[in-house]
Parts: C-alpha cells; sequence; structure tokens
C-alpha cells in the first residue's frame, strides 16, 4: 500500500476517524500498532513474522541490555545487523531463481524471502531504541511502545528515521483539539505535489538513463537527464518524508525534518547536514562518534569519514555502485574538510554562489550510481556524457516540460525564505490549493518510490 | 478565533484548487481534448497518433505495426487518407484491435507481420475502445501549454510540404554510416529471442480478427518490411517468418514491397534509415495503387 494509492487514503482516513473517538482514547497505542501491521501486511503478509522476530528480538535484548549494557547492547546490535546483512546481501550469494538453495526446507524458505520493504528503517530505529535507552538507564518501556516506535506507519517504509530518545516521550494519550491542522496538510500536500508533479513526471524523462535506453540518448540529453534525476529523487523522497511528517502530525506525533534545502548547500558537509538529515544524523550518533569522530588527529578523522560513507552507501543495496557512491562521497568530504575553515571567511556572493553550484554539479554527477546500480552502466553511461553520440535517431525529450516539471524544486531552492514567509503569506492558502489542482491534473504516471527499494 | 482561522485557510485553499479545476473542465468542454500532447515516451506518441485517428474522418489506408512500422511517417506518403498506427515498442496486433473496435473502418488496413513477440497493450485498446463520452474531464494545463506551443513550432507537415525534401533525400546516395556496433548488438538480441509462444498468439488474434473487419468490408493486407541481410538470417526472425507464412500461405494476403535492398539502410541495425523508409513507402503505395484504383 503506497502513500499514494487510494487504498491508502481509505486507511488513513478510518484509522483517523477511530483514533480520536473517546472511547479509544486509551487505546490509541495499541490501535496505531494494529494499523501498522495492517498497513505493513497489505503488501508482503509472509514477511509480518519477520518483523514481529525484530521487534520482540529487539526488546528482549533491550530488557537484557537494561540489566548488563556491556554484554547485552553489543549483542542486540548484532542482531539486528544480521537480521539487515541477511536479507540485503544474501542474493550477492544465492540466485533468486534457484528452485533450492541447501535443501533444508526452512532455510530454503527464509533465503526465497524477498526483500523486506523499510528493513533498513526499522533496523536503524531498533539499533536507536538499544543505544538510547539503555545510555538513559531508564526503566523499560512497553512492549506496545516498543511496537509504535518501530512500526509507526508513516515512517516504517522509508524513514525520517527518528531517534528513540525523540520519540519515546511523545507516546501519551492525544486530543483532536490538539491536531495543528494546517502545518500538517501544507506538509502532506507538499509531499505529495512534490512526488505526483515533479517526481513521477521526471521519471517519464528519466527512464531513458536506464540501460541499455541511455545508449539512444544525445551527449546533451545524457546531461540533462542527470540533472533532472537529480531533481527527481529529491523531489522522490522529500515528497515522502513530507507526507510522513504531516501524517504522523495527524495522530499527534512529530518526526523529524529530513530535509533542508539540500541542493543550496555551499560545501559536501553542509550538503550532508541538509540531506537526508536523519540518516546522516544516525550515522554520525551512533557510528561516527564511537568510530571515535574527529578526537584523534587528521588521520583518523579522514579515515572515520571514509568508513562511515562507505557503510552508508552499502546500507542502500548490495552494490559496488552504491558502495562508490558513499566512497566518492567520503572522498569529497576528506578533501574538503583541511580548507573548510578558510573558504568560510571569503565573504562574497558571488563565490557563495559558484560553491553551491560545484556542490550540485559534484552531487548530481554521483546520483547516476544511484541511479543504474550496475558500476559497469554506471561508468558506461558517465563515459557517454564526454563522448559524442553518434545514435542516429535519438529519442527527442521536450526540454520545455523537463524545465515546467523542476520548477518547484528550482523555485523552493532558489527563492528566499522572506518571500513565501512574508510577502506571499496571504497567498498561502490559494497557492497550495494550486498545487492540490496540478498534483490531480498533471500528475505524471504512477511509480514507486525510490526509496522503497532500501 | 485559532479554530476560524484554520477554517479560513482550507476555504481559501479549497477555493483555489476547485477554481482551477473548474477552468480547466470548462476549457475542455470549449475546446475539446483536440490538443496533442508531446510526447515524453513512445507511449505518449502512440497516444497523439491514436488521438487523432479516433477524432478525424476515417482514412483509406491504415497501417499497423511495429517500431519498424512506426518509421514510416505519414508525410512520406503521396496518399492523401493514410495513418501509420504502428507503435514504437508495441504489437501489430494492438494496432489491428483499436482499428477492428472502431464503428467505422478503411478500406484498407494493412498489418507489419516482422515483430510479432510482444503483447497486445490491452490497455491501450480498452482506452481507444470506449466511447467518446469517456473522455477525460479535465485537460492537463501545463501539458497543454507545451502542445500549444509545439504545435505552433513545429505544425505536422503535408506530403506536398516535404516531397522536395523527399525528392533531394533520394537523389542522395545511401548512407555510408558505419553501423557495425549497433547491427551486432540487434543480432545478439535477435538470437537470443525465442518468440515462438509470444507469436502464435498473436496470429492466432489476427487470424480471428481478420475475418471480423474483412465481414464489415475493409480488406486486410499483411506486409513483411526488409531486415538487413544479416537479421533475416536472425533466429527471431527466422522463427517468425515461418509461423506467419505457415498460417498465411495464399499471396492474395499479402502487399508485396519490392525495394532494391542495396539502396536500403539500417542505421541502427533494425530500423530503416530515412531515406530507406521513404524508398519502403514508395514501395508501398506503388502496390496499393492497384488496390485504391485511380485517386
Amino acid at each position: 500500500m503506497t502513500f499514494t494509492s487510494w487504498q491508502f487514503g481509505i486507511f488513513v482516513a478510518i484509522v483517523f476517524g477511530a483514533y480520536y473517538l473517546p472511547p479509544f482514547r486509551t487505546l490509541q497505542t495499541q490501535l496505531l500498532v494494529i494499523a501498522s501491521l495492517f498497513f505493513y501486511g497489505y503488501g508482503q503478509p509472509e514477511l509480518l513474522p519477520l518483523l514481529a522476530v525484530a521487534v520482540f528480538g529487539t526488546y528482549l535484548f533491550l530488557i537484557l541490555a537494561l540489566r548488563n549494557r556491556q554484554i547485552w547492547l553489543p549483542i542486540g546490535i548484532a542482531f539486528n545487523l544480521a537480521l539487515l546483512a541477511f536479507f540485503k546481501y544474501k542474493f550477492l550469494f544465492v540466485v533468486p531463481t534457484s528452485p533450492s538453495f541447501v535443501g533444508v526446507a526452512p532455510i530454503d524458505f527464509l533465503l526465497k524471502l524477498p526483500l523486506p520493504i523499510g528493513i533498513s528503517f526499522f533496523v536503524f530505529h531498533n539499533i536507536s531504541l538499544l543505544v538510547d535507552l539503555t545510555r538513559q538507564k531508564s526503566s523499560p518501556p512497553d512492549l506496545t511502545s516498543v511496537f509504535l516506535y518501530i512500526i509507526f506507519f508513516p515512517q516504517l517504509v522509508s524513514g525520517p528515521i527518528t531517534r528513540a530518545e525523540m520519540f519515546m516521550p511523545q507516546i501519551k494519550p492525544k486530543y483532536f483539539g490538539e491536531i495543528p491542522f494546517v502545518e500538517a496538510s501544507k506538509w502532506i500536500l507538499t509531499g505529495f505535489f512534490f512526488k505526483l508533479y515533479v517526481a513521477n513526471n521526471l521519471n517519464e524523462m528519466t527512464s531513458y538513463m536506464d540501460f541499455p535506453l541511455y545508449e539512444t540518448l544525445q551527449t546533451q540529453d545524457r546531461w540533462l537527464l542527470v540533472f533532472l534525476y537529480s531533481y527527481q529523487i529529491y523531489a522522490d523522497f522529500f515528497g515522502y518524508s513530507a507526507i510522513a511528517i504531516g501524517l504522523a502530525l495527524l495522530f499527534g506525533y512529530r518526526l523529524p525534518v529530513n530535509f533542508n534545502l539540500p541542493y543550496a548547500s555551499i560545501s559536501f558537509s553542509e550538503f550532508w547536514t541538509r540531506w537526508h538529515i536523519s540518516l546522516s544524523s544516525w550515522l554520525r550518533t551512533y557510528l561516527y562518534v564511537p568510530l571515535g569522530g574527529n578526537r584523534h588527529g587528521p588521520f583518523r578523522t579522514y579515515l572515520n569519514l571514509m568508513i562511515v560513507m562507505g557503510l552508508g552507501g552499502l546500507w542502500h543495496g548490495a552494490g559496488l555502485s552504491y558502495l562508490m557512491w558513499g566512497l566518492l562521497h567520503g572522498f569529497l568530504l576528506v578533501i574538503e574538510r583541511p580548507f573548510i575553515s578558510r573558504l568560510q571567511s571569503i565573504d562574497s556572493t558571488v563565490f557563495r554562489a559558484a560553491r553551491i553550484t560545484f556542490v550540485f554539479v559534484c552531487v548530481t554527477m554521483l546520483w547516476i550510481f544511484f541511479k543504474l546500480p550496475n558500476f559497469d552502466h554506471a561508468i558506461g553511461y558517465l563515459s557517454g556524457m564526454f563522448t559524442s553520440s553518434t545514435n542516429p535517431n535519438p529519442p527527442k525529450l521536450f526540454y520545455n516540460l523537463a524545465l515546467l516539471y523542476s520548477l518547484p524544486v528550482m523555485i523552493q531552492h532558489l527563492a528566499s525564505r522572506s518571500l513565501f514567509e512574508r510577502t506571499l503569506r496571504g497567498a498561502e492558502p490559494y497557492l497550495y490549493g494550486l498545487m492540490v489542482a496540478l498534483m490531480y491534473l498533471e500528475a505524471g504516471p504512477e511509480t514507486s518510490f525510490i526509496y522503497f527499494q532500501f | 478565533m485559532q479554530r476560524m482561522s484554520v477554517v479560513q485557510w482550507f476555504a481559501k485553499c479549497g477555493f483555489s484548487a476547485v477554481t482551477l479545476l473548474l477552468a480547466c473542465g470548462f476549457a475542455t468542454a470549449w475546446f475539446g481534448n483536440g490538443l496533442q500532447l508531446p510526447s515524453t515516451t513512445t507511449r505518449d506518441g502512440a497516444l497523439i497518433t491514436l488521438n487523432r485517428y479516433a477524432k478525424e474522418p476515417i482514412p483509406d489506408v491504415v497501417l499497423v505495426g511495429s517500431s519498424l512500422t512506426f518509421r514510416l511517417k505519414e508525410e512520406y506518403f503521396a496518399t492523401p487518407r493514410l495513418r501509420n498506427l504502428a507503435l514504437a515498442g508495441g504489437s501489430p496486433v494492438t494496432g489491428l484491435e483499436i482499428v477492428a473496435n472502431q464503428p467505422r473502418l478503411p478500406r484498407i488496413v494493412l498489418v507489419e507481420a516482422n515483430v510479432l513477440s510482444r503483447p497486445t497493450d490491452t490497455a491501450l485498446v480498452e482506452r481507444y475502445s470506449r466511447s467518446v463520452d469517456a473522455e477525460p474531464v479535465f485537460f492537463r494545463p501545463i501539458r497543454t501549454a507545451v502542445a500549444a506551443y509545439e504545435s505552433w513550432v513545429h505544425a505536422p507537415l503535408s506530403h506536398t510540404q516535404v516531397s522536395f525534401a523527399l525528392s533531394r533525400l533520394l537523389a542522395q546516395p545511401p548512407s555510408d554510416f558505419d553501423n557495425r556496433i549497433y547491427a551486432d548488438r540487434a543480432l545478439q538480441q535477435f538470437n537470443a529471442e525465442d518468440p515462438t509462444l509470444a507469436a502464435r498468439m498473436n496470429i492466432k488474434r489476427i487470424e480471428q480478427l481478420i475475418p471480423a473487419v474483412e465481414q464489415r468490408g475493409a480488406r486486410v493486407l499483411l506486409f513483411e518490411l526488409p531486415y538487413s541481410d544479416q537479421l533475416e538470417d536472425s533466429r527471431s526472425a527466422k522463427i517468425t517468418r515461418e509461423i506467419v507464412h505457415t498460417k498465411f500461405p495464399d499471396p492474395e494476403r499479402w502487399l508485396h514491397i519490392d525495394s532494391t535492398r542495396r539502396e536500403l539502410r539500417w542505421a541502427d541495425g533494425v530500423h530503416l534509415d530515412e531515406r530507406s523508409a521513404v524508398i519502403a513507402t514508395q514501395s508501398i503505395e506503388r502496390a496499393l495503387t492497384s488496390l485504391l484504383g485511380p485517386r
């Protein structure tokens, strides 16, 4: 059940209607847990037991780790990482179409299971739960609250990755009168607009980036499509995160903001404080800092950055392209680091614009490894950007359509905040209304959210 | 007070949404869906052609086929009332089904028999088999604006407008473009593919549709566009040819295209280049003359 399906709309309406009824006031958490299980099981019911194993297992290790953190915390983390590694990387070693793998029915059954949707996200929630609560030495939470934290449906499939210490205190009775309707609606409408109008329409064009279609492209169109994909992946993931934040607000929960105009970053380190913020702050808190962060000299800092970004790349998928994407981002962070304070000291608008452009172009080029997880295809695409095309019948792309569908991302990044917050404040509801109409009239063909695959 | 402002916010939001929807609704009712949407994909390209077919007067001749026939542009033909409904990446059966489901039929339907390995696009068939009442209520404002601009800048050409350019093109020697990379890849693909099952299913459906169409007064002819020598001997081409000729052995069922092979080129290994497409078009027209009678 995806956020853009009518089934999801009915599901949310029913759960929302029941959630604030007085008889359910004391059962709100349970209701959300049941709704989240239904949401998850709707598409992959065979994977519900796995979700249960992950939650029950994490809860058990949490109870044990609260008694003896030193022993049980690493085991609890290892349990979750093993789950992630098994499902994410098993197809590196087994052929999915093979009729039998080891000849033992239960193991064959496990090996044949598809990648559970959202596993990368709920495993990170589990680890955050173990680390945060055992660090606080708080009393163990009840099982329902743990369930809700891990499987809360707006964030279950693709985040934002919420830290336990931020989410758990929010679990308490919610009242209809406290719902920030306008704020929630703004998030939800913006999210749907970016997904339906921008991402789905651009996806029609960027499908030409797939192998072997990209071989038919003219050189300038290869360049254009990389930039369109950059806008698409932002609109797609920002859209999903915005819908998740808005939905959570309707149920009385505040999820962390996941994007803050990433393509306006003036450095690579700033980019990672603006793009997929919940993942980068998770990696910083639970990986970079425990590895030593920047506390052991420059060499160790650079090594830590490369390790964190490399693992961050592999978190997205078992492929050389994802590893390369992560490592190249790590490399950019490393080479930028010694010069960052000197660059910051130059106070010039032109220089600032040049830095934003440079960061945007580099980040955009690296999305090729994301779009084409097959490393050879990614390299093939990349090299074709620097050689002239020989195909006599290249596909025609409409540049005016590309511009019109990318425009919301450009306006969001380029227009100053004061334009929206002061000058256009009175027109705000009308603008959201136009977005509603446009997302209906101009919705591109249905495609799943890019981050669902992770 | 706070609640009131929330209500106001939603009222204003709803007002502008409804206003834009109504504006598009009225514009659609007034102007219709006639503006051709620009294609961002081959499917969109097919929609443009099919929209025209559904809205304009029924032509004398219709071509259905795959991307091979798609290259034979309508303006290459001197025959005035001819439509090419070939679908790039699609099956000839899709086009034939759509033609057969229309209330009125053309005099001649030409069915390309080269590529029969693709399934029928049932969504497309269903869409163009509905009555006119099922047209969308609203047009897409952005695409319509772009369509208007594109129609203004690149209006479709008639045969008269391009005939001089076509004559010049034909006067040139065949292209010497080195297509070895593309040809080898195409051959590899054609040899890897076994179209038996799909081709049998498609041929069975064509066999059912032909009498249904011919009972209503149209004539259906099959035709094969020439492949390069390499591809003619490929596994996929041979299997398809054998299946289709076994089912339709009667030469009367075929439109014979007699173009000089040495003049033809396949720039990407599979599809005729522009000059060759014009040559193939002229061959089809020569064969059609006897069927259509003097114009």
